[in-house]
């Protein structure tokens, strides 16, 4: 494999790894929560809203913005 | 920094008796302004401004202002850390005024739409989201049009994020500790491989084929109107998700 290669397969495993997750949180009892609940949870807080909506807003930025 | 109230009838705290919340007060301090810090002073400010350095969010926000900004994007840098020092000044005046409040607990506002209303604000809005897409996704990236619509829109939604949730939800119980650490574990891997690409490059601001990152792969989607134009939803319909949240 090239390092091209092996750069992607790395994504995509990370990738694999966030449905998994999600699968479990959504169709099984493990004790998995969503990302759904992570990010509520992380938003209770001003500054953990705040945080999650900047990186929003970053992600806009980043790749289309100067 | 002790702060003393001089009594309860004049100084209810968080969720007392006056219903004075910590997260709405907006820094109106009712009742007992004089027995806090006097944030209107320049003293104050300051004073504040170093409570709120104790929130993580804070230091995240800086280290990505500064690498943002070494990477070639100061717009960027410079927005990242405004909110940083913003969030910071908030934070630490809020938890001057409120010790109890060093968390900064977001109220849970009564739910404010239902029925026709709702249904008319939604129609709007994604009607809004898709010119909104449509009218940037055909501007060029990186140029002053897309990048006045990018900051316009992402201020009007931190700001609106500021203010609290949109409506009531749920507290929920304690997350999984686990399952917390696998998510928390994934999402690290994902950002230390992206660092790993970043790092391979000739320098921060030169693409590598070998080590690409992700925006490296997104480049081709992105070099079209369209497929501007559909990222864009994207991105609006996870804001609308964040906002909701």
């Amino acid at each position: 494999m090239t390092s091209h290669e092996v750069t992607i397969a790395g994504y995509l495993v990370v990738l694999a790894g966030i449905v998994v997750l999600q699968v479990l949180a959504a169709r099984t009892r493990a004790p998995v929560p969503s990302l759904g609940d992570l990010l509520t949870r992380a938003m209770r807080s001003r500054t953990g809203r705040v945080g999650v909506l900047v990186a929003w807003a970053w992600i806009g930025l980043h790749y289309f913005a100067k | 920094m002790a702060l003393a109230c001089p009594g309860e009838s004049r100084c209810p705290g968080p969720g007392g008796p006056a219903r004075h919340s910590p997260g709405t007060d907006g820094g109106a301090g009712a009742g007992c302004a004089e027995a806090v810090a006097d944030t209107g002073r320049p003293g104050g400010r300051v004073l504040a401004a170093l409570a709120g350095f104790r929130a993580p969010v804070v230091w995240i926000l800086l280290a990505i202002a500064f690498f943002t900004s070494i990477s070639g994007k100061p717009v960027d840098g410079v927005l990242l850390l405004i909110v940083a020092m913003g969030l910071a000044w908030d934070t630490g005046r809020r938890t001057l005024r409120h010790p109890e409040a060093r968390h900064g607990a977001v109220p849970r506002p009564a739910g404010r739409y239902g029925g026709r209303r709702w249904l008319v604000a939604v129609t709007a809005l994604l009607a809004g989201g898709a010119a909104y897409a449509g009218v940037v996704g055909s501007f060029s990236r990186y140029s002053w049009p897309v990048t006045a619509c990018i900051i316009g829109l992402g201020t009007v939604v931190v700001v609106i994020g500021w203010q609290g949730p949109l409506r009531d939800r749920p507290v929920g119980g304690r997350l999984p500790v686990a399952g917390t650490l696998a998510w928390v574990a994934v999402l690290v891997v994902g950002c230390l491989w992206e660092l790993g690409a970043l790092l391979q490059q000739p320098s921060l601001t030169t693409d590598s084929y070998a080590h690409p990152t992700i925006s490296t792969l997104t480049d081709p989607v992105l070099a079209t109107s369209p497929g501007r134009a559909v990222v864009l939803l994207a991105w609006l319909a996870l804001g609308w998700y964040l906002v909701e949240r």
